[in-house]
């Protein structure tokens, strides 16, 4: 079967794959947004702090994602670095409403920002949970985070809701545009 | 570099498939790059498989893996769990398991494993229970706990044996959170799985291993109720026999053994691993009988003849061990045994060899050794040493086979054998040499025949030394000389130096071979290694090139050994500056010198081993031979002039174990004296004694007086040392009595920092426990080489016959042993083994009298159905009062 699967998409028949990484602090709600975009039926119903990394795939728009969801808890992040090599694009959440840690996620975003492995891979940023009252808005979020200053990469950023979806589907689908519109390697 | 790919080379030959492993000449390096496979997008998943099972491959070759390149293999091998193949996930299990990064990186897959413990696929369930509980810390645990709980009952059987099984180990470390899974537990135990049963018993045991009353319900309960899984049926056998052995210190009631019944049941079970579980759980019993023993011995003999290899061998082992301890109970089986000594396994093989070698009786040697010499050519070295011990047993145990023994070993001696080989044959024959004195002549001219081509210095020069000592004193010492010279012309410089050291004892101890000997050193003179000019030098002038010493004075200087300690000669000798005034040996200090700290430490260790194999308990010197106390005794001037040592006695504790002062004491029997030596050990690390004294109080013992006392002048902690009391006793009288005790000493206290004692100290005692003299500190065991030459060699006439009551004893084996140990004599012929069911015994013994006189006994057993034990006692000798004095030892005892 491996073999015809192979053949097919060297003829670009098959479904590309393409691995996404979600980082976040912890709490920003990776998970959630993770098990929106499982169909209907496989999705849990208690999402619980994830304890190193969980690994999903969804299908959308004729590319298999396989999204590696890793736990935001401060012990966790110095691992994060172990999955960027093969990663072709990042998503990461800001919990738009926890305000007091914001300049942590600077720090831990600037950290990837710089690091040789992501240099080219497309950003979609999350400001979740903005169903939350005095939430920030995405741009808020966006100068908060100076997400300006990159200049040779692409990037995004959406107001979203885990909970229910919104905003989410729109990340992804900029996302698809993003992976189909980069010259295959 | 062409790497040959194992999957071409399968198809291009199938012949030679088995010969090669698929991972042959795989190299870390290339696998490492074929793993980054783990990271591409699009998985290949057999491909990864392939790679996994290449890296545990190496792994379990024990390659090992850097930091690093374990972290990177860990990380990519996390990302395989985006696949849903389920062999893959099966690789990827077992690849976390195996290589175990640090433990915070470890935690990266724990909610990947929760998933999969909560997955609908049992084998993910299964699998990821068991990774699970080998990586998570005691605070997860908490969270996963009630599924773990719950996979004990699953009703999948690999499930719960997952669950089981990481019980098991997370009882080590979580004892209290696996506790509470007890009634599932004991649920999962009635399971219809066997492997679940088996799982679940002995994770039920392990919760409850440190409650006796629990454990023996436990098996209570189950030895009654029908147990199906072979295995946990096997279990429950260990569990029983615990059980047992746990019980008999409280019930000595003389009725049934409790749960014997379920053991001998046991062995009409259908599964042979059970029933042989069972036979050899029965002949480990603790003090089995022979009629407990039957039943297993016979299921064992069946063992024997079976098809299967694993049988005969599992069969011939437990045998084999019987056999140290019941001999007479493995004779039944000493036909099938026979057969095994051509069984095409040669570990099976050399079981049967030594099992018959310790139940054969005398008639049997010679066609076994026949049978044993084809066979040696064709076992390895480790296997041919435990045949070699075995024959060495069984020599002494027949001295009158000597011949054939020995001529066994010499044949094997100049057969092809590495050195650990060849040492165990030497050894043997040394021994045999010593205890078996009609041995000695052929034994020395077979050892001389092996020096002729023996590439092992060490062997050479061990039986160059024995050469020297023993050979003058043969009837015809010439005959060696020439073995002894042609190592001189033809070995290495060590061999030549021992050889000039033979040479010269010959010279000195035999008068009409000193002029030969000194032409032959004189040659020596020659030589171009430094020692071996020395050595002859040295003996040249002491065999009379020069006349200052006396002729005996030779003898004596080139046979007695330095009466210091090395340690401290060499110390003396490094010290020496070359000049006018001579080397003073005399002025090197006799006396054991205190430990520095980081000596004293390495001692401690050294002795916690020893304690540890129970070679050197309570820190008291192990048992010496009576050659080596005789040096020691020589050394004292004050022993100078009482004469030859007739006998050294074992040690006897004066001591609780585990006091302050360890002392055990050695009585050496002299002609007119006895010299009690006090092995003293100071235990306590803050105290060295000085002066120390045992004050023996005769004044319950009229026959005996205090000629002098040797004080230990120090006694430093951990290192033991010696204080003597020589007391004079009528020459020749068997004079017997009974002494107190006190350990007399200075204490200082010692600054353990430092390690310095204080100046100022304290006079101290300490009560010793009673010594006694008895008869048989006059009678030493001899071996004569047939019992009943020598006992009808002397006059029927002058023999003591008398019978006694012995009680009721335990078995006719333990009152027969009792005697012996009484009598202090020597068992020959084996006779010291009673058949196992055996309702009357002969033993025979035999000893020698002080002042010379041998003493031969026949002690005829009887016990009745109460147990009573009676004995009839004769004893031979030319001293008709040393016949009498023998049964007295047994009527005043
Ligand atoms: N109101 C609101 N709550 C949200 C939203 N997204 C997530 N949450 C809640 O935030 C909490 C954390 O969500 P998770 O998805 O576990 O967060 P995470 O980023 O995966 O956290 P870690 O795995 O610990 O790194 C949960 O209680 C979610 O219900 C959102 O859009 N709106
Ligand atoms: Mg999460």
């Amino acid at each position: 079967m491996g073999l015809f699967r192979r053949f097919l998409r060297a003829l670009g028949l098959g479904p590309e794959k393409v691995g996404v990484l979600i980082v976040g602090l912890d709490n920003s709600g990776k998970s959630t947004l993770l098990n929106r975009l499982r169909p209907k039926k496989a999705r849990t119903a208690d999402v619980v702090p994830t304890i190193g990394f969980q690994v999903e795939s969804f299908l959308k728009h004729g590319i298999q994602f396989t999204a590696f969801d890793m736990s935001g808890a401060g012990r966790y992040r110095s691992l994060w670095e172990a999955y960027f090599k093969d990663a072709q694009a990042v998503i990461f959440v800001i919990d738009a409403t926890d305000l007091v840690r914001m300049c942590v996620a600077k720090d831990e975003l600037e950290l990837m920002l710089r690091h040789p492995d992501l240099r080219k891979v497309p950003f979609l940023f999350y400001a979740n949970k903005s169903d939350v009252p005095k939430c920030w808005t995405a741009l808020q979020c966006a100068q908060a985070l100076q997400l300006d200053e990159n200049k040779d990469k692409p990037w995004n950023i959406l107001a979203s809701n885990a909970l229910t979806g919104e905003g989410v589907e729109e990340g992804i689908d900029w996302l698809a545009e993003m992976i189909k519109s980069k010259p295959t390697n | 570099m062409a790497l040959v790919n194992p999957r071409d080379k399968k198809d291009e030959d199938r012949d030679d498939e088995t010969e090669y492993s698929p991972f042959f000449g795989i190299e870390k390096g290339a696998v490492l790059q074929e793993a980054r496979v783990f990271n591409d997008p699009q998985l290949d998943t057999r491909r990864c498989q392939q790679v996994i099972t290449k890296l545990l491959y190496l792994l379990n070759q024990g390659e090992s893996f850097t930091k690093t390149e374990a972290t990177e293999v860990f990380f990519a091998t996390t990302k395989l769990f985006q696949s849903k193949d389920i062999a893959l996930r099966r690789m990827v299990y077992l690849m976390i398991k195996e290589i175990t990064p640090s433990a915070d990186e470890v935690i990266i897959v724990t909610s990947s494993l929760m998933k999969d413990m909560n997955s609908k696929t049992d084998l993910y369930r299964a699998n990821a229970i068991r990774v699970l509980c080998r990586i998570i810390d005691g605070g997860l645990l908490g969270q996963i706990e009630r599924y773990l709980k719950q996979a004990v009952v699953d009703k999948n059987p690999i499930v719960a044996s997952a669950a089981l099984v990481s019980g098991i180990h997370l009882l080590k470390n979580n004892p209290e959170i696996v506790k509470r899974w007890s009634n599932e537990v004991q649920e999962a135990v009635n399971s219809k799985a066997p492997l679940v049963q088996f799982h679940a018993l002995a994770l039920l045991h392990q919760i409850r291993q440190n409650d006796r009353l629990a454990v023996s319900k436990l098996v209570t309960s189950l030895t009654r109720g029908n147990v199906r899984s072979p295995l946990a049926q096997c279990l429950l056998i260990r569990y029983t026999v615990q059980v047992i052995h746990e019980a008999s210190g409280i019930s000595s009631s003389g009725g049934e053994r409790p749960f014997y019944e379920f053991l001998e049941g046991c062995l009409r079970h259908k599964a042979e691993m059970v029933i042989f579980e069972a036979a050899r759980a029965i002949t480990q019993l603790e003090g089995v009988t022979s009629r407990e023993l039957t039943p297993a011995i016979t299921v064992l003999q069946l063992f024997l003849s079976s098809s299967k290899p694993v049988l005969r061998f599992a069969a011939v082992r437990t045998l084999n061990k019987v056999a140290m301890t019941h001999p007479l109970a493995v004779t039944n089986c000493n036909i099938d045994m026979e057969s095994l000594i051509s069984d095409q396994n040669r570990s099976i093989a050399t079981l049967a060899i030594t099992t018959l070698l310790k139940t054969g009786n005398e008639s049997s040697v010679d066609r076994l050794m026949k049978q044993i010499t084809n066979f040696m050519s064709d076992i390895a070295d480790e296997f041919k040493i435990t045949v070699v011990e075995a024959i060495r047993s069984l020599c002494l145990k027949f001295p009158q086979k000597y011949r054939t023994l020995m001529n066994f070993l010499s044949n094997i001696l100049r057969e092809e054998g590495g050195f650990e080989y060849k040492k165990a044959i030497v050894d043997s024959i040394l021994i045999l040499i010593r205890e078996i004195p009609d041995a000695k002549e052929s034994g020395l001219s077979h050892l001389c025949e092996f020096i002729e081509d023996c590439e092992f210095t060490y062997l050479s020069t061990q039986i160059l030394h024995l050469l020297g000592n023993e050979g003058p004193k043969t009837a015809d010492p010439s005959k060696y000389i020439r073995y002894i010279y042609n190592r001189v012309i033809l070995e290495n410089a060590t061999v030549r130096a021992s050889a000039v050291s033979a040479l010269a004892k010959f010279g000195a101890m035999v008068d009409f071979l000193q002029p030969r000997i000194m032409v032959l050193l004189r040659r020596c003179l020659h030589d171009n290694d430094d020692e071996v000019r020395d050595r002859a030098t040295l003996y040249l002038q002491v065999l009379g090139d020069t006349k200052d010493i006396a002729p005996d004075g030779a003898a004596a200087f080139l046979s007695e050994t330095l009466n210091v300690p090395l340690a401290n000669l060499e110390a003396s000798l490094k010290a020496y500056e070359p000049s006018e005034k001579p080397f003073n040996i005399a002025a090197v200090s006799k006396e054991a010198k205190p430990l520095t700290i980081a000596e004293k430490k390495k001692e401690k260790k050294a002795q916690r081993e020893a304690a540890a194999t129970g070679a050197h308990a309570n820190g008291v010197a192990p048992a010496v031979s009576t050659s080596s106390y005789e040096n020691l005794l020589n050394a004292i001037p004050e022993f100078a002039s009482i004469g030859k040592l007739f006998k050294s006695s074992k040690p006897v504790q004066l001591t609780e174990e585990e006091t302050e002062y360890a002392v055990n004491v050695v009585k050496h029997t002299y002609p007119a004296h006895v010299v009690f030596q006090f092995n003293a050990t100071n235990t306590i690390q803050e105290q060295l004694l000085e002066n120390v004294e045992v004050v023996m109080d005769t004044s319950l013992a009229d026959e005996f007086e205090e000629v002098a006392s040797i004080p230990l002048k120090s006694l430093p902690y951990g290192s033991p040392g010696q204080t003597f009391v020589l007391l004079a006793k009528p020459e020749g009288a068997v004079a017997l009595g009974k002494f107190g005790n006190v350990l007399k000493f200075k204490v200082k206290e010692v600054d353990p920092a430092s390690g310095e004692p204080d100046e100022e100290g304290y006079e101290d005692e300490y009560a010793l426990e009673d010594v006694e003299v008895t008869i048989g500190d006059y009678i030493q065991r001899t071996s004569v080489s047939n019992f009943r030459n020598s006992w009808e060699a002397l006059d029927p006439g002058l023999e003591k016959v008398d019978e006694y009551g012995l009680g009721p004893r335990e078995s006719l084996q333990e009152a027969v042993k009792a005697v012996i140990n009484t009598l202090g004599m020597q068992p020959v012929e084996g006779t010291d083994q009673v058949p196992s069911n055996a309702r009357s015994h002969t033993a025979l013994l035999a000893g020698t009298f002080i002042g010379n006189v041998p003493v031969l006994a026949r002690l005829s057993f009887g016990i009745d159905a109460q147990k009573q034990v009676a004995m009839k006692l004769a004893v031979r000798s030319e001293d008709e009062s040393v016949s009498e004095l023998i049964q007295d030892i047994i009527a005043s005892s």
